[in-house]
């Protein structure tokens, strides 16, 4: 039979069509999408809201019953038991009386005030019953009442105007509009809830587009029909991002509708208006267009690694939750949006709807935010299309075929426990670094704090050596293998040497570069300035020992050691070498500010690449040392502090040069180097 | 027509399927036989372009499955052993949507589904999706499904596993059906009276090796064997597979077959 033309598109658009029409036919996608937003949370907005003021309109039917004892001025009974608010009872002891629920509120005259006095009255009350507490306020408020009428007597006795005692009146006089109010509010909670529902939205569906398809065996009849994986990539990934998308939409106009059609009785209480103009809708739906095809593409990327619906679930849940947590951010009080904000992943977004939704975000910032988002969403569908177009992942078979088990490709290998002989598999690794890294973080700065230089060593030798040697002993692995104690070549030497010299001034201009969105750390900069400032040369060599030799060998240890040994069986050269890089840089955070990451991060990938490529740990302590070193040697350079000071001054650009082509030739020799 | 050259299919160190060699022509029926984990699975996904061979060729009417895969799958019909049928979609839904895949234009495609609907009725289950049909009518969708493009050549893997007599026998009438049309059929399973009754030839898999190729009764003179069954078991057994039990004392695979015979 013959085929009519193809056209580029149009099969991804027939997997779309398909794939939208079954998952609109499945009840909990349904669920998720249309219900939850459309019904069930207005729903449970307004019968919350009238529950509240039910509760409130019971309370304040019946006049509070409450009781007055002590030393009381018969006018205060009087004037008490004028009121219609509260109802005077006579009561023996007050406090039981309180409890007994006889009276909600008591009051207790302490002593009887002269003409001129002040007298003092104790309210019994009980804190944890809102009946007593509202007879509490009832009588707090009638009680503060007769107090000013005591005071405008005894004023008028004297001949004197009542603002004699209260020189000044202090009010209120919010110039935000009611709409701005109503933004304010929308803004705290509104961007959350439009993460939560983007996710959820995309939550389901991908599984089911992926692990589901799998598990059912439907994917490799999908496969085989004549159209490019890709195009199923696009047609599975536009399903997923739409049902995100509409998920969000039908929630964000569902609660407008809520509150601007006076459903929302709460708000004509306290003059609020909630209404959002309309650029600013079309632009939180521009900026949810790149969010839901970050998390389809991810989710969808995660979930084809999976091998049932279960599986991906469980995989997906810690993702799910890493997103919340910075979608919680405009809940809190002083969170602004800064550039460093507004690049990291979700919380750009969602700070930039508070913005929008409070009224206009900064265009820089919010540009800033779309398009880190736009770039996140690229990477994130490239993982995808990758993961797709492997059949190790598409069928679980692979290298890990005729081996009982299955489990995601990241996931079977955390559970992977590999046979314990000369090296450390990557479970144990991971889980002895983040362990490290836990006691790392909060006790490393404690100690510098409190012990200064020797807090450093202590910090280094304690949290970084010693516990890298006893997981070494205890183990039972190959400390020459594992550590790649090995001689290096001359080559090896001399490329380390290259690399080094290339590097730092490359990691100076990223730091330079970085500083246009992270705020540059000047006090930190200062304090290193100051505490590497040697005025004798046994001081030279002290800080030496401590800022370079100590952090050469600790680091190295455990970095290049330990860690590079335990992952590099199980994951690609590329992927040892940026993960190395990763951990590195984010074990340099805590010490100082996030500006340390990046250069941190560059220096651990190249030391990294150098021992992996040498196969020998030597070149990568020299590095080290050699980069630590130089630190300590150029902080004493007014010049080179000068150019750290002013953010405006980058490294001199014709560095660069010598810089790349030392990094090149060195890394010409050690790819020769490499097995 | 199927051409498998040298065929050779590497899992990490395991070697599923070492350098196979087969052809089936237009209007013949090539039965694939062989134990589980014997490398049949992976040896139809290779011809399916599902799984990229290690090395060696496989091609389908000329078309080399790593240099033309998409051309491949115009010309196959492939019926997984899951059967692979979307739950929330009805018959007719699903084969129009394999025939969208496929590229038929929308006038054809109505028709062609109509005559798969007739053929295989598929409107007795009008208005359900196919997550509710019984293992038979699924698999009569399923078939539907791989034919919709009418291809030349049929990869079925264990098309009538999990079936009745009534549903097997429906299977059997299709694929002597598409052989008399003069499509080649290549298939696998585990079912010796199937093979007797449609396989024009039989290879035996064993370890990811083609141990024997022949007729159903080139394989019984050559074994020297009573029947199918107890050549199978000899060449298998020759090709490094033992079953488990046997020393339990009696031939129970010999004596079932003797019975039928």
């Amino acid at each position: 039979m013959k085929a009519q033309r193809r056209n580029g598109w149009r099969d991804a658009r027939v997997v779309f069509q398909k794939e939208l029409r079954e998952t609109l036919r499945d009840t909990r996608t349904l669920l998720i999408m249309v219900v939850v937003p459309v019904l069930l949370y207005p729903a449970i907005l307004i019968a919350s809201e009238q529950l509240a003021l039910f509760g409130q309109r019971q309370l304040q039917r019946e006049p509070a019953p409450v009781a007055v004892v002590g030393e009381v001025d018969p006018d205060v009974l009087e004037f008490l038991s004028g009121r219609e608010d509260l109802l005077l009872v006579e009561v023996a002891d007050p406090e039981d009386a309180v409890r007994s629920d006889s009276v909600s509120a008591v009051a207790l005259f302490l002593y009887d005030a002269g003409l001129e006095e002040s007298q003092t009255v104790s309210l019994i009350y009980d804190a944890a019953d809102d009946w007593s507490r509202r007879g509490r306020e009832v009588l707090s408020s009638a009680l503060e009442e007769w107090g000013d009428t005591l005071l405008e007597r005894r004023l008028t006795e004297r001949g004197l105007p009542i603002g004699f005692a209260r020189p000044l009146e202090v009010e209120d006089s919010s110039v935000a509009l009611p709409e701005e109010l109503g933004g304010y509010a929308l803004g705290r909670f509104l961007p959350m809830l439009l993460v939560v529902m983007t996710l959820l939205g995309c939550f389901y569906p991908a599984i089911d587009l992926a692990a589901g398809e799998k598990e059912r065996g439907t994917l490799e009849t999908l496969l085989t029909a004549p159209i490019p994986p890709g195009q199923v990539v696009a047609g599975k990934f536009l399903t997923v991002t739409v049902v995100g998308l509409v998920a969000a939409a039908l929630n964000l106009g569902s609660m407008l509708l809520t509150f601007q059609t006076g459903l929302f009785q709460l708000s004509q209480a306290f003059t609020i208006e909630f209404s959002l103009p309309f650029g600013s809708v079309m632009i939180i739906f521009a900026t949810l267009f790149p969010l839901a095809i970050l998390f389809g593409a991810l989710f969808l990327g995660i979930a084809v690694r999976s091998h049932s619906f279960k599986e991906a679930q469980n995989a997906l849940t810690p993702v799910y939750m890493l997103f919340i947590l910075p979608a919680l951010l405009p809940l809190f009080p002083g969170i602004e949006f800064t550039p460093a904000l507004a690049v990291a992943p979700v919380a750009g977004v969602s700070l930039l709807f508070r913005e929008l939704m409070v009224g206009g975000a900064d265009p820089v910032l919010g540009s800033l935010a779309l398009f880190s988002t736009l770039f996140y969403a690229s990477a994130a569908l490239v993982f995808a299309a990758h993961s797709f177009g492997r059949e190790e992942v598409l069928f679980g078979e692979g290298r890990d075929a005729g081996k009982v088990g299955n489990g995601s490709g990241f996931l079977r290998g955390l559970r992977h426990s590999e046979p314990i002989h000369d090296l450390p598999g990557s479970r144990a690794t991971l889980v002895f670094v983040g362990v490290v890294a836990v006691f790392y973080f909060y006790l490393a700065v404690r100690l510098q704090v409190g012990l200064g230089e020797k807090g450093l060593l202590v910090s280094e030798l304690g949290l970084l050596l010693l516990p890298s040697l006893l997981f070494l002993r205890l183990g039972g692995f190959n400390p020459v293998k594992t550590l790649s104690l090995r001689r290096p070549t001359g080559r090896a030497l001399l490329a380390a040497l290259l690399i080094i010299a290339g590097g730092m001034p490359l990691a100076w201009l990223l730091a330079w570069l970085q500083s246009f969105v992270i705020e540059m750390p000047l006090e930190f900069l200062e304090g290193m300035s100051e505490f590497l400032v040697a005025e004798t040369p046994a001081r030279v060599v002290w800080i030496l020992v401590l800022v370079a030799l100590t952090p050469a060998v600790c680091e190295e240890v455990l970095f290049r050691g330990v860690l590079l040994a335990g992952t590099r069986r199980q994951f690609s050269p590329l992927g040892v070498i940026l993960l190395n890089g990763l951990i590195f840089g984010a074990f340099h955070v805590p010490s100082a500010t996030v500006f340390r990451f990046l250069p941190s991060a560059t220096l651990g990938i190249l030391l990294a690449w150098v021992v992996l490529r040498t196969r020998s740990i030597w070149p990568g302590m020299l590095m080290h040392f050699l980069n630590n070193g130089s630190i300590v040697i150029l902080a004493s350079s007014p010049w080179i502090l000068e150019r750290f000071s002013d953010p405006n001054q980058g490294p001199p650009i014709w560095l660069m040069v010598p810089a790349v082509a030392s990094l090149v030739a060195g890394g010409v020799l050690l790819e020769r180097e490499g097995p | 027509m199927i051409v498998l050259e040298n065929l050779t299919k590497h899992y990490g160190e395991l070697e599923a399927v070492s350098d196979l060699s087969l052809r089936v022509n237009p209007g013949e029926i090539y039965a694939l036989l062989g134990p589980n984990g014997a490398g049949k699975t992976t040896a139809l996904r290779c011809l399916a372009t599902l799984l990229r061979p290690t090395s060696g060729t496989a091609s389908v009417g000329g078309a080399d499955v790593r240099q033309s895969p998409l051309t491949v799958r115009r010309r196959i019909g492939f019926l997984a052993a899951s059967m692979g049928l979307y739950e929330r979609l009805s018959a007719r839904e699903l084969v129009t949507y394999f025939g969208r895949l496929q590229g038929l234009d929308e006038e054809r495609l109505r028709k062609r589904v109509d005559e798969l609907a007739e053929l295989f009725g598929l409107d007795d289950f009008r208005g359900r999706y196919c997550g509710r049909l019984s293992t038979g009518q699924r698999q009569r969708v399923a078939l539907a499904r791989a034919i919709v493009h009418d291809p030349s050549a049929l990869i079925l893997d264990e098309p009538t596993l999990g079936l009745d007599v009534l549903s097997g026998e429906t299977i059997y009438r299709f694929m002597a059906e598409e052989r008399s049309r003069g499509k080649a059929i290549l298939f696998s399973t585990h079912q010796m009276a199937e093979v007797e009754l449609l396989a024009d030839r039989v290879g035996v898999l064993s370890r990811g090796r083609l141990v024997a190729e022949d007729t159903v009764d080139g394989l019984v003179r050559q074994t020297g064997a009573r029947n199918l069954a107890r050549a199978f078991l000899s060449l298998v057994e020759e090709g490094g597979h033992r079953p488990i039990g046997r020393d339990f004392g009696e031939d129970l695979v010999g004596s079932v077959t003797d019975g039928r015979e």
